[in-house]
């Protein structure tokens, strides 16, 4: 028998696309083109440019100008450890950069070999990346400057072309979670692993919750093992949807499949989104009498229970089928969703 | 001062252990912290008019988290529920506007986090300016390090005077039951420590906790029959700056001054204030920009630093400004929480006693 999981790593992952707008996207384009631009804001010059005036809100127009390409450091903290989401897979500094010609620093990093390197004051000079697609870090790094005087043209007016060679931002979420297992998921996953199905009921309002969750959500008072009862892995759909697969990320399905809220048998609890078995999806009725079918023991694994969602049997289960008993009353089971 | 039917108190409250890790999840952290609130007002979850509550869910990692935390409520028969995805001292100023309104007279407001699944130093990068800040990875520590040395650089603190406010901080802590960090140090060995970010020190962080509170709100009259002493919020204000710390002065806090002035702050003494200063250093910016002096006893409980349930902190920070009148018999305190990057929002309430 597999173990019970206690602790599990979930890793959320996700692509995304921002679109830029008029002026970050002109910030964008220019950095494709390897031009750091500010804009002019009331008296100020903004570095990277914003929409909107930070000391009133009002729009901040697209009165553009070329800053840098050199800068003076007015910040600066050591990064020994980078994590995965840093421009440097090595020891660098994040830095507040004033461009020459901004009025406001740019926050970005610096590749120095020691925290030593750094000052307040030094002069720096950006390391663009050989590729660039309009991205803040299509800048790799700044690095100290090979001349410290002043930068050529910073404060040159700067057009944006009418149509922005780069107007959209491609991001990707990546983050983990250890995750740790409550205890009613716990003792949920065991019962799974013994194929057997189990939930808790509440003395109150005597409602039975498959699997246990630990309370009464209707009564708001927390339940134990004290509280464990056993259920049977017999059933009615009281609920169904057959869904049509459009592809995205993960979907394994090709076919149209069912997904059915289940009573099961002398209890008030709905297992929702059951996997169907044995029969056609367009097949399916409320009424129908239906019975779990578990996996082989040695099949059985509890590794994609875990807090996020009641009722996930992982593979212990392998879906419900008709037992073939003749239908009950469907009208019995309208109010009987969840 | 007479209290009128629009006036406001604090009447209730709960805190769940505040600790480096739980095995319950948000929503069981919720419900015996919520019903506590409740029933520390002598009440019933019958008789509230309002529930909102704060949490994130990005610490949990899941889209809607905060919908199953609802079974915390015992949302049967129907309740009037609301949630926003700041810390649970923002839900409390959406329970005190909804009470404005009159037609009710009670409501609950409750924040949890379940910090310990995550990393802090890449879960926040997600809140940060996603064009400027996100693609580098800008992580909390180096922006709130860089906050630091602006503050050193300018001359108005050092960092011994920041060792101070740890060392103070954990000492108090001590009497504070909640607190997940406490004890005495000294400020040489504090000082010797190596930097995580300089000038960044792992002491000057808060630790990673979780945790769930919750207050009960109760309108005029109401909350004197469910309270001895109510902590009335006298006023409460929640004022932003830009979200690009590159556009701030980062050795004071603008938001704060305009906040606490809003609130009322200056018109009397203020005896304690709890302030919701994660980062160490951030408690001087804030005492400077509240104008407290010397006579202002500020973190008794020892702050965030000695536990900082995300989500939660600031409305323990609440809870702990009620609890000086409730329990303690003060006249007047102030709370505040803040939000964002390098002190980017803030809030802040003034709570008075009767006489």
């Amino acid at each position: 028998m597999a173990d019970v999981v206690r602790e599990s790593v979930f890793r959320l992952q996700f692509p995304f696309q921002r679109t830029l707008g008029p002026t970050v996207g002109a910030f964008a384009s220019a950095l494709a083109d390897q031009t750091l631009i500010g804009v002019k804001v009331g008296d100020r010059v903004i570095t990277p440019p914003l929409e909107y005036d930070p000391e009133n809100g009002a729009a901040a127009g697209t009165d553009f100008v070329k800053v840098g390409p050199k800068g003076t450091v007015t910040g600066w903290t050591w990064v020994p450890e980078p994590t995965h989401l840093h421009p440097l897979q090595k020891p660098f500094a994040f830095a507040f950069v004033t461009l020459d010609g901004a009025d406001t620093p740019m926050f970005h990093a610096v590749d120095v070999d020691s925290a030593d390197a750094m000052s307040i004051g030094m002069r720096v000079e950006p390391r663009w990346r050989s590729e660039r697609q309009g991205r803040i870090d299509d800048l790799e790094a700044f690095v100290p400057a090979s001349d410290g005087g002043p930068s050529e043209g910073a404060g040159d007016p700067w057009s944006a072309p009418e149509e922005l060679p780069v107007d959209a931002m491609e991001m990707f979420c990546d983050l983990t979670y250890v995750d740790n297992t409550a205890p009613a998921t716990i003792i949920w996953m065991k019962s799974l692993l013994e194929g057997k199905l189990i939930g808790q009921k509440c003395p109150q309002c005597e409602r039975i919750y498959v699997g246990p969750r630990g309370m009464c959500c209707v009564d708001a008072i927390e339940l134990d093992e004290s509280h464990l009862v056993d259920v049977p892995d017999k059933g009615v759909i009281t609920n169904f949807t057959v869904i049509t697969p459009t592809p995205y990320p993960g979907q394994t399905e090709t076919e149209p499949f069912a997904r059915c809220s289940i009573l099961l048998d002398g209890t008030d609890a709905v297992l929702n989104q059951q996997a169907m078995l044995d029969v056609d999806a367009y097949d399916i009725r409320v009424g129908m009498h239906v019975e779990c079918v578990w996996a082989p023991p040695e099949e059985r694994n509890v590794d994609d229970v875990g807090n996020r969602g009641w009722g996930v049997a992982g593979d212990c289960m392998r879906g419900w089928r008709p037992t073939g008993e003749p239908d009950e009353p469907e009208e019995n089971y309208v109010e009987r969703m969840m | 001062m007479p209290r009128t039917e629009n006036d406001i108190a604090i009447v209730g409250y709960a805190i769940s252990p505040l600790v480096r890790r739980t095995e319950d999840t948000e929503t069981l952290m919720m419900l015996p912290t919520v019903q506590g609130a409740i029933k520390s007002a002598g009440l019933t979850k019958d008789d509230i008019g309002f529930t909102v509550s704060g949490s994130c869910d990005y610490l949990s990692g899941q889209a809607f988290s905060f919908v199953s935390n609802v079974d915390a409520y015992g949302a049967w028969p129907p309740i009037n529920e609301s949630h926003v995805e700041m810390d649970g001292s923002f839900a409390l100023y959406e329970a005190f506007v909804r009470l404005l309104q009159g037609d009710i007279d009670t409501a609950v407001a409750a924040g949890v986090g379940k910090n310990s699944n995550s990393d802090p130093s890449t879960l926040y990068t997600i809140e940060m300016d996603p064009y400027y800040l996100t693609p580098l990875g800008a992580d909390p520590w180096s922006l709130h390090a860089l906050q630091y040395q602006a503050l050193l650089e300018s001359g108005k603190a050092t960092e011994r005077d920041v060792a101070e406010v740890v060392a103070r901080n954990r000492a108090a802590a001590k009497d504070n039951i909640h607190a997940q960090v406490s004890g005495d140090f000294d400020v040489d060995e504090l000082l010797a420590a190596d930097y995580i970010r300089q000038p960044l020190r792992r002491h000057d962080l808060p630790p990673t906790t979780d945790g769930c509170a919750a207050v009960v709100l109760a309108r005029g009259k109401r909350a004197y029959d469910l309270c001895e002493r109510p902590a009335w919020i006298t006023g409460i204000d929640h004022r932003i700056e830009p979200h690009l710390p590159t556009l701030r002065d980062l050795t004071t806090s603008v938001s704060t001054t305009q906040a606490a002035k809003g609130a009322g702050a200056g018109d009397g003494p203020i005896e304690v204030a709890e302030l919701h200063a994660p980062f160490s250093y951030q408690e001087l910016i804030l005492r400077e920009s509240l104008g407290l002096d010397d006579q202002t006893l500020v973190n008794p409980s020892g702050g965030a630093l000695a536990a900082n349930p995300v989500m939660v902190t600031g409305i323990i920070r609440m809870i702990e400004a009620a609890r000086q009148i409730m329990e303690n018999g003060k006249r007047r305190t102030l709370a505040h929480t803040t939000s964002g990057p390098c002190l980017q929002q803030n809030l802040v309430a003034i709570l008075e006693g009767d006489a």
